[in-house]
């Protein structure tokens, strides 16, 4: 290790290391990140920090997931950060303003959500428009439906909602088994079912998926429809983060999903992704936020830095994959 | 291309490292600073927490139960550290809040008051990213934090979390729903005296009375509902009711574009003797003065609250009698305040700090107009 | 010995290596002047990396270049078109709308003052171009309206308008119909005449006798000699590529012909009309006809890819109605498309999903994918096709285009096919694996399968045909049987003209 042969890097094999780096490229790029951030502020590797992160990545989490899908079938979703607002204010009518047990609001709310994410795969599937238009013009009918449904008020949750959040299950915040059970769900369906390998097939190449047999409108359809459903369950814990319902919640939420997909692997070209890398990308997401925090940078700086830091990490996953993204 | 990706990343990270650069340096300063700090305090605090002991007792704050020898350091971890969670950093009236923040808690950290500051953490204007930075400064050890809520409700958890982890939050700007409840400290300015003040002004320039109309903000924001309260309120007094009659209540939602509309059709309907224009903002009530005064009728009275910056200039040009200027840099201050006054073992006199608003006129323009 | 003013062009001992791989190891090429010089080789010989080196596209580690005398190299392919060196593109990507002048002098604008372009001028003078090499539309014309052959005569043009001495053609004959081939083929020998040099790369051998003055042939990076066109054969140039002798270019043997699996009457779609035939077990179908005749555009139609308008279908006695591949799948009528990039394989996947894509409900009902199983079946029927390939997790990307289409053909053999249909199956593929494809086509036929060939290189048609249809204009223009192709009654003559329609 003291010296580095030639040919040889950390020891291994010139081809050994870059295949290596192909696999964990963007592993070793959060963990670069995390000793950064660490050297700064060693109160950032602490357990309740660390939880304290994950809990905050949970929304962003189940949007990218979704986002994930979209961007995979060569779409794209601009509808999540509306959705958040509408879920939101649905759950207030019904659970607060109703008196409906939260059980139903949750489904009501999750089940707009999923339908409005149906109607994207539908106008975009069946009439061939662009994902990029379709969702951007359903973006504005989504919030303003949720303007006005709460008639631009906020609707207050009760402390049962906001368990939900805040609440934990031995020791583990709700958010986080959310995420992992949506993790482990997407990981399942993405890369052990006939449904993941479609979704990627339709991506990589749609003309030869159909061609393969494979329906299409019925796959992007279906991407559309998670991803709204996805968005759903993250404004249910949007709701019990904030508790309350209010349409002007979740704007620009699209942007912090997209730059986790893209950060985990995702390619705009369509038909490239992976599920743990995406989950790396929604992980690297957070730690910029926390880090900013943690280190204290100067404040008209950090959103300068958020945005060189994804182009940067997307740059060197690339430089050390040795692989184009498109 | 390799080589310009090399460049690129290369200048990416000098960049980054540039922009750290500045917290680098404070940062191995602080230790310094700290342990005389922490010298000079252990020499002559004990003497005014011992006072303050029985004054502030458990009475109302959370702070710890005074055999903790350094006031002010509320978690107990030797330092005292404090969060500045702001609204957000592009809206123009919350900048110079930013920027007062800013330097004042750098001052703080240089004199020893304090021994760490989180930097300005961005709202966003999010509640959920606010309740984040809340988080974060819960993990960072803050003793105090500052906030200016995004929402009154959705930002609440915020604040809730923040207090329950014993954390002494000053509110300011504005209130969250439980912010009476569990906050240390609320500093902000009362919406009912500045609708009160607009009146007066009105009663002040136009002593004879006559016909004036209202410009509402958006219907059911808080700040609309209590700005026209308090102008009802005098206008509606015994002595003014029969002198002066608002002829119309409009829906002008902020909007100066609206209200200077809704003047000139005022002016058209009633001519000489629609006397003032009342605004719930002075975008509203400046943009009505323009378009009176467009129209020849230089005398009537328009006025709204904010001070933000055309009516400011508008006031100096002589071309608006008044604004009302909403003192959000005093209601930060009025919080830092209360806070160097904790550290030194000396308890807020009230849990709410009223920053009165300011009668802005020809007079004292120059010292709110930089 | 050599007399140096006679080349044009000459590079000597360049070297090209892509990371660990040796591309280019001392390779030689010498072009005279106003001479049609073959390239032959496999794919992956080479030609195509030191034609890329030589229009700038590639820098070489090593060797020499020299053009018109003078030491020579390129930045770039502009560059190479300042010196005089032009290539045309096996897939060309015209700006579809620009217009033919827009496209002639793309970068080389007529301006006024430095700034505005003088489209009047430029018109004009690209009119005159045109003109001069008959090409019969308006140099007002956007590129998207010309087909495939006079794009590449314009992209020709362009060369020749910007005073190429040396044009490189890479596979220009490949998206050609027989007619456009000749027309191309003028165009050529008019620009020999003018003293051009071509350097001609195609798989094509019976083109290369007809159009070419000398060859040079590459095998696996390296320079294998050069021969005059006149006194060489075909086998001798094939043996020299492949370094073995191949001796039978057309491997076909006759299996026993069963029933009547596939039958369809009166299929109507767009771009052909009133289509009937059969094909048996065991049979292989040879379609032809000029591009653009209805071959494939029938054989989308009954994949279910396209809509068909009218007619009846009949697998093994039965009628049956395709709505889409899936469908076909299901049923058992499989087709591997002309265009492999497009419709036939993701090629950023693996080998492994782009075989097991179309044969997953079949091979996996459960809710999970047997991972192992299909690893197990994929590497099966990859080594079945003689896929070349370190591993089945390889994309797609990374073959060559011969193994390319064999991961197609693998995937459909996987699907078990009743009836395979096989569109221009050895396109844009070497020599070795043509005729490793061809072996494997006649292996399906005995094995019961029945298969449907569209292919419009006749000797393929010729050579591998039971029974051959040949296309006019959307319509079935005759028909000629595998007794009448060997006893010589029906040769390349007599079915081009039914291609042309006569009968």
């Amino acid at each position: 290790m003291a010296q580095k042969k030639e040919g040889k890097i950390l020891g291994m094999e010139r081809e050994t290391f870059r295949q290596f780096m192909g696999k964990y490229g963007v592993s070793v790029v959060m963990l670069v990140m995390i000793i950064a951030i660490a050297i700064y502020n060693p109160r950032f590797l602490s357990g309740a920090n660390m939880i304290n992160v994950i809990t905050q990545i949970s929304i962003n989490g189940m949007l990218a997931f979704g986002m994930c899908l979209c961007i995979t079938i060569g779409g794209i979703d601009l509808t999540v950060g509306a959705q958040l607002a509408l879920v939101g204010v649905i759950m207030g009518q019904t659970i607060t303003n109703a008196g409906m047990p939260i059980f139903v609001g949750i489904l009501i709310g999750v089940g707009v959500a999923t339908l409005f994410g149906f109607i994207n795969g539908f106008f975009i599937a069946k009439f061939n428009m662009f994902p990029f238009v379709v969702t951007l013009s359903m973006q504005l009918v989504i919030r303003g439906a949720a303007q006005v449904i709460s008639g631009g008020k906020a609707i207050t949750f009760g402390q049962a909602v906001k368990n939900m959040y805040y609440g934990k299950f031995i020791g583990i915040p709700y958010p986080i088994l959310a995420l992992l059970v949506v993790f482990v769900l997407m990981y399942i369906m993405f890369h052990w079912t006939k449904l993941g390998r479609y979704i990627l097939a339709v991506g990589g190449n749609a003309n030869a998926a159909v061609a393969s047999g494979v329906s299409e409108f019925k796959i992007r359809v279906i991407c559309h429809t998670l991803s709204g459903f996805l968005a759903g369950i993250g404004a249910v814990i949007m709701a019990a983060k904030t508790g309350s319902g209010q349409s002007n919640l979740g704007v620009g939420y699209e942007t912090d999903a997209v730059a986790a997909s893209v950060i985990g692997g995702t390619s705009f070209a369509g038909g490239i992704a992976t599920m743990p890398g995406v989950l790396i990308g929604i992980f690297i997401v957070g730690f910029i936020y926390n880090g900013i925090n943690m280190i204290g940078i100067d404040a008209n700086w950090q959103s300068i830095i958020r945005g060189l830091v994804i182009i940067g990490t997307v740059m060197l996953d690339m430089a050390i994959n040795g692989k184009s993204r498109k | 291309m390799k080589k310009v990706l090399a460049v690129v990343l290369a200048s990416m990270m000098v960049l980054s490292l540039a922009a750290c650069g500045g917290d680098d340096k404070e940062e191995t300063k602080a230790p310094e600073t700290q342990a005389e700090t922490q010298a000079e305090k252990d020499t002559e605090a004990p003497a005014e927490t011992d006072g303050a002991a029985e004054t502030d007792g458990a009475a109302e704050t959370q702070a710890p139960a005074g055999d903790e020898a350094k006031g002010g350091d509320v978690n107990g971890d030797g330092k005292i550290i404090v969060g500045y969670i702001s609204k957000n950093l592009t809206d123009p009236f919350h900048g110079p809040i930013n920027t007062h923040a800013e330097e004042t808690f750098d001052a703080l950290v240089a004199d020893g008051t304090i021994d760490e500051w989180t930097k300005i953490l961005d709202g966003q204007t999010l509640p959920d990213v606010q309740i984040n930075c809340a988080n974060d400064c819960i993990t960072k050890g803050c003793d105090y934090v500052f906030i200016a809520p995004a929402e009154a409700e959705a930002s609440d958890p915020a604040v809730t979390q923040m207090a329950e982890a014993g954390i002494k939050v000053i509110v300011f700007n504005s209130k969250t729903t439980s912010t009476d409840d569990v906050a240390w400290l609320f500093s902000g300015s009362d919406d009912v005296e500045a609708g009160r003040m607009l009146a007066r002004w009105v009663v002040e320039k136009c002593p004879d009375g006559g016909k004036f109309i209202h410009c509402n903000g958006i219907l059911g924001n808080s700040a609309q509902i209590q700005r026209t309260q308090g102008m009802k309120e005098i206008m509606e007094s015994d002595e003014n009711k029969d002198k002066f009659e608002m002829v119309a209540d409009e829906d002008t939602q902020w909007s100066g574009e609206k209200a200077a509309t809704a003047a000139e059709n005022a002016l058209a309907q009633y001519g000489d003797e629609l006397v003032a224009v009342i605004c719930d903002n002075d975008d509203m009530s400046s943009a009505a003065q323009s378009a009176v005064n467009a129209a020849g009728r230089t005398d009537i009275v328009c006025v709204g609250v904010d001070g933000n910056r055309t009516p400011l200039e508008m006031v100096k040009a002589g071309e608006l009698g008044a604004t009302v200027l909403q003192n959000g840099v005093g209601q930060l201050q009025a919080g830092i305040d209360a806070m160097v006054d904790d550290i030194n073992g000396k308890a807020p006199a009230s849990k709410n700090v009223d920053v009165p608003f300011v009668l802005v006129t020809a007079d004292n323009v120059d010292e709110y107009l930089k | 010995m050599k007399n140096k003013d006679e080349y044009i062009f000459e590079c000597e001992g360049i070297y090209k290596a892509f990371g660990g791989t040796q591309a280019l190891a001392d390779v030689q090429l010498h072009v005279k002047k106003g001479e049609v010089i073959a390239l032959l080789g496999e794919n992956g010989a080479g030609k195509s990396t030191l034609m890329k080196a030589v229009i700038g596209l590639h820098q070489p580690d090593a060797g020499s270049m020299t053009f018109e005398g003078k030491p020579y190299s390129a930045k770039g392919p502009v560059d190479a078109m300042k010196a005089g060196i032009s290539m045309i593109h096996q897939e060309l990507n015209p700006e579809p709308y620009l217009t033919i002048a827009e496209s002639i002098f793309l970068n080389r604008e007529d301006v006024h003052g430095g700034i505005f372009l003088d489209k009047k001028k430029q018109n004009q003078r690209a009119q005159e171009i045109l003109d001069q090499f008959g090409f019969d539309y308006p140099a007002t014309t956007v590129m998207g309206k010309l087909s495939l052959a006079q794009m590449q005569m314009v992209e020709i043009i362009k060369a020749v308008s910007c005073d190429a001495r040396m044009i490189i053609m890479d596979e220009p004959t490949s998206s050609l119909d027989s007619e456009e081939t000749e027309h191309l083929f003028a165009t050529i020998r008019d620009l020999k005449s003018k003293g051009v040099a071509i350097i001609y790369i195609s798989h094509r051998m019976d083109e290369i006798f007809e159009i070419c003055d000398s060859v040079a042939v590459f095998r696996d990076g390296t320079y294998v000699g050069a021969r005059s066109m006149e006194g060489v054969t075909r086998d001798e140039l094939i043996s020299m590529m492949v370094g073995r002798q191949v001796k039978n270019v057309f491997p076909k043997t006759d299996c026993e012909i069963g029933d009547v699996v596939f039958k369809v009457e009166g299929l109507t779609g767009k771009g052909f009309e009133d289509i009937s035939f059969e094909v048996r077990a065991g049979e292989i179908l040879g379609l032809t006809g000029l591009v653009g005749s209805g071959r494939s555009e029938t054989m989308r139609a009954i994949f279910g890819l396209d809509p068909l308008e009218k007619g009846r279908m009949w697998l093994n006695g039965e009628e049956v109605t395709i709505k889409n591949p899936k469908d076909a799948i299901k049923k058992g009528v499989c087709m591997v498309n002309e265009d492999r990039k497009n419709f036939g394989l993701c090629l950023f996947r693996s080998i492994r999903e782009n075989i097991s894509l179309p044969n997953l409900p079949a091979k996996q009902p459960g809710l999970l994918l047997n991972q192992s199983r299909e690893k197990k079946e994929c590497a099966e029927y990859a080594k079945l096709l003689t896929v070349k390939a370190g591993s089945i997790e390889h994309n797609a990307f990374s073959l060559s285009g011969g193994n390319q289409q064999k991961v197609v053909i693998a995937k459909w053999i996987m699907a078990g096919p009743k009836v395979l249909i096989l569109d221009e199956p050895t396109r844009g593929v070497d020599v070795g694996a043509k005729s490793e494809i061809h072996t494997l086509m006649c292996q399906f036929a005995a094995k019961g399968m029945a298969i449907i060939m569209i292919s419009s290189e006749l000797p393929e048609v010729m050579g591998m045909s039971d029974r051959i249809l040949v296309y006019h204009e959307g319509k079935l223009n005759g028909e000629v049987s595998r007794e009448e192709v060997l006893s010589g009654a029906a040769t390349q003559e007599v079915i081009l003209a039914k291609e042309f329609g006569g009968k």
